[in-house]
């Protein structure tokens, strides 16, 4: 039984072969449903996210490969025009084990630990199990794909620290102030990557963000979605700098909003007490000089992706231990997979005895009372148990190589006179 | 003349043994923080309780030979101190659920830890005994004082560091391991507090106890000049803070003076006068004579 996987990602394919192969939940339903009824596969799965589409599927017949797969998804989108099969990575068997969980462990994504892709991976598995498409092997590969991210993630610190700009803001503002829930925190600018920031801060317990905008209802519909509904109006704020701990901008615009010499004034109405200013904005928003005031903690988006590279090599330094991780869960699924393929010779040899030991105490049915049958059936289950132990024990013994279980099935069969499997 | 402690082998294990533990707590801190090593975190918390025990124990057979009364050598509240700062950093890292700074603390114990058995091993008693509540209470909290004044010394370089590392976008080990600036100011500002109240009372049961014995008190004494100058900066950044808004950046170069300066002063009157004040010159002749043996 043979597990392949094939797709394109952020590694093998730019982002608009992505966007042009990637499938809805709508459209990986019918894909995976099409390929189970038309008797190609016993078994599919589908993750398809923003960087990922990738194909799982259990082969039910020798002509159903890699490549065929390749092209079989290229023909469902009727891509053929941008999509080539060079796009495409394609593994087998435990390669395939490697790469999900290697991808469910986030250390195949565009941005190292990052914690979406197991909640997708997860996703990806509930689909196919509702359309009955997950099948005993492709279950076991998601659920140990899933045990090997829980153990990542607990065992290793490759989640660890910021690693997206907005978030890095926050760990900074965390390195200043200890509780942020204590802070007054003000937001200039309501933008996408403004609402970032404040969404991160409100997960960090901050409550007492102030937002400004040039646009007033934006500002007044953020304030609401994040539950603060404070907001200060555009042209008035700036009488109120020195009210704020941390002040965040992340506004378009040419000229600086914030300058040197109101900083000043507001550090002097502060009595000093330590201001952290985030600018978010590209071009920058505030006057670099104001980082020489005193206690004024100044930091752009390059000061912040300094926090990021850090936290990115920390991360990176932390991929041998996962690599080990993966691998120990490796030797234990390639042996699970291994058991299946003895399992007919087990089911088979148990069968046999079992045969055995009901025709002999049929012979002793009506020459015995029905307590003394009890007891000589009850004895005979434990010989056979006995019996049986060592020949299991023995097909079940972890190998090197998939070579040895066909000398191993044999050896049993021929010993125990057992009928040759129906192919 | 034998040596005190040749003739009492549980004090000279024990002796060894404290310094032994205060060194091994040191580097099980050391390599939880500089190389996050699992059993270091482990097995950390469990040798600073050891130590600490081990060294009430020591503390406690060593005033024995003196009927529990406290010893006024140096080298004697050296260990001391290495003591209350132990304890006072289980407090720290109890109240604050942070057991990042415990390396910084826990080698300045140490090393006072270190520096008090070498002069142990080397005087030939355990130092003057004092009775009475008025001079138990100037040196407890002469002790505690001076624990408070190294704490604070040494979160203020933690501060800065960190702080230098903020300002320099050097977001290195520091920065990723100690607590934020806003709880090293709080400890450090804590331990101003502390020591100034620790410092007025030294002062006030130290004066009480001299007008009650009617022993003259050399004034221009160092250590008494010392604890006058650093209790009065320690009132001055209480109070005067507040209201003229001082920054704690600027706050922590004294801080790291003072600590330095003290630390320095009780180290070299450890080592050339083994006495404190002038209260004790006569004890120190005679025991210098081997009076007290």
């Amino acid at each position: 039984m043979n597990i392949i996987s094939v797709g394109v990602n952020h590694k093998t394919a730019p982002i608009e072969i992505r966007e042009r192969i990637a499938l809805s939940e709508v459209q990986n339903k019918e894909f995976i449903t099409d390929l189970i009824s038309s008797g190609l596969a016993h078994e599919a799965m589908v993750l398809s996210t923003c960087n990922r589409t990738e194909l799982y599927v259990v082969p039910a017949i020798a002509e159903v490969t890699g490549e065929y797969l390749k092209e079989y998804l290229i023909a469902y989108k009727d891509a053929r025009k941008e999509v080539r099969p060079e796009h495409f990575f394609s593994r087998f068997y435990c390669g395939t084990a490697r790469h999900l969980f290697e991808v469910a462990s986030a250390i195949d994504s565009l941005i190292l630990g990052e914690g979406q892709i197991l909640g997708q991976v997860k996703e990806a598995y509930r689909i196919a199990a509702e359309v009955q498409a997950a099948g005993i092997l492709i279950t076991r590969l998601c659920h140990t794909a899933f045990s090997v991210a829980k153990k990542v993630k607990t065992k290793t610190k490759i989640m660890e620290g910021a690693v997206s700009v907005s978030y890095a803001a926050v760990e900074l503002a965390q390195k200043i102030f200890s509780n942020l829930s204590m802070k007054k925190i003000l937001l200039i600018g309501a933008g996408e990557t403004g609402e970032l920031a404040a969404k991160h801060m409100c997960q960090k317990n901050a409550r007492n963000i102030v937002i400004t905008n040039r646009t007033l209802s934006k500002a007044e519909a953020l304030a609401e979605e994040l539950g603060t509904g404070k907001v200060l109006p555009f042209d008035g704020y700036k009488e109120h700098l020195h009210e704020f701990d941390i002040i965040i901008t992340a506004v378009s615009t040419k000229d600086y909003i914030l300058k040197e010499a109101e900083m000043h004034q507001s550090m002097q109405k502060r009595r000093l007490k330590p201001v952290i200013i985030l600018d978010l904005g590209l071009p920058r928003n505030v006057d670099p000089d104001i980082s020489k005031l005193q206690n004024m903690f100044l930091k752009d988006i390059d000061a912040l992706k300094h926090i990021i590279d850090k936290n990115l090599e920390r991360r990176r330094a932390e991929l041998p231990k996962v690599q080990t991780i993966i691998e120990e869960e490796l030797i234990s699924f390639g042996q699970w997979i291994n058991t299946l393929k003895v399992r007919p010779t087990i089911v088979d040899l148990q069968s046999k005895f079992i045969e055995i030991k009901e025709k002999e105490l049929e012979r002793y049915r009506y020459k015995v009372s029905e307590e003394e049958l009890r007891r000589m059936e009850h004895l005979t289950d434990r010989i056979l148990k006995k019996i049986l132990h060592h020949p299991i024990k023995m097909l079940k013994a972890p190998i090197d190589t998939s070579d040895t279980i066909p000398s191993r099935v044999n050896l049993v069969r021929n010993i125990f006179d057992l009928e040759e499997p129906n192919q | 003349m034998d040596h005190f402690l040749h003739s009492n082998i549980a004090l000279f294990v024990l002796i060894q043994l404290v310094s032994l533990l205060y060194i091994v707590t040191t580097l099980l801190y050391g390599a939880h923080f500089f190389m996050e090593n699992k059993p270091a975190g482990r097995y950390k918390q469990p040798a600073l309780a050891l130590t600490v025990l081990s060294h009430v124990v020591y503390l406690g057979l060593l005033t024995s030979l003196e009927g529990y009364k406290l010893s006024y050598s140096t080298f004697n509240i050296m260990s001391m101190v290495a003591l209350t700062l132990a304890i006072t950093y289980i407090f720290i890292e109890f109240t604050t659920k942070s057991d990042k700074t415990g390396f910084f603390v826990l080698s300045f114990s140490a090393g006072a830890q270190i520096i008090s058995s070498i002069f142990t091993a080397q005087s030939s008693g355990s130092g003057p005994a004092f009775s009475g509540f008025g001079i138990g209470v100037h040196l407890i909290a002469a002790i505690f004082g001076f624990s408070a004044i190294a704490i604070a010394g040494l979160y203020s370089i933690l501060y800065l560091l960190l702080f230098r590392q903020i300002q320099k976008n050097r977001f290195e080990l520091l920065f990723q391991r100690l607590p934020s600036l806003e709880v090293l100011e709080r400890l450090t500002m804590h331990a101003v507090a502390f020591g100034f109240i620790f410092l007025s009372i030294t002062l006030f049961a130290g004066i009480i106890e001299q007008k009650a014995s009617g022993e003259t008190i050399r004034l221009f004494e160092p250590r008494l000049i010392s604890l006058i100058v650093i209790w009065i900066i320690y009132g001055a950044s209480i109070f005067v803070r507040p209201i003229t808004g001082w920054d704690l950046k600027h706050m922590a170069y004294l801080f790291i003076a003072l600590f330095i300066f003290i630390t320095a002063l009780i180290l070299l009157m450890t080592i050339f006068s083994p006495s404190f004040h002038g209260l004790v010159l006569e004890y120190a002749q005679r025991y210098f004579k081997g009076a007290y043996i």
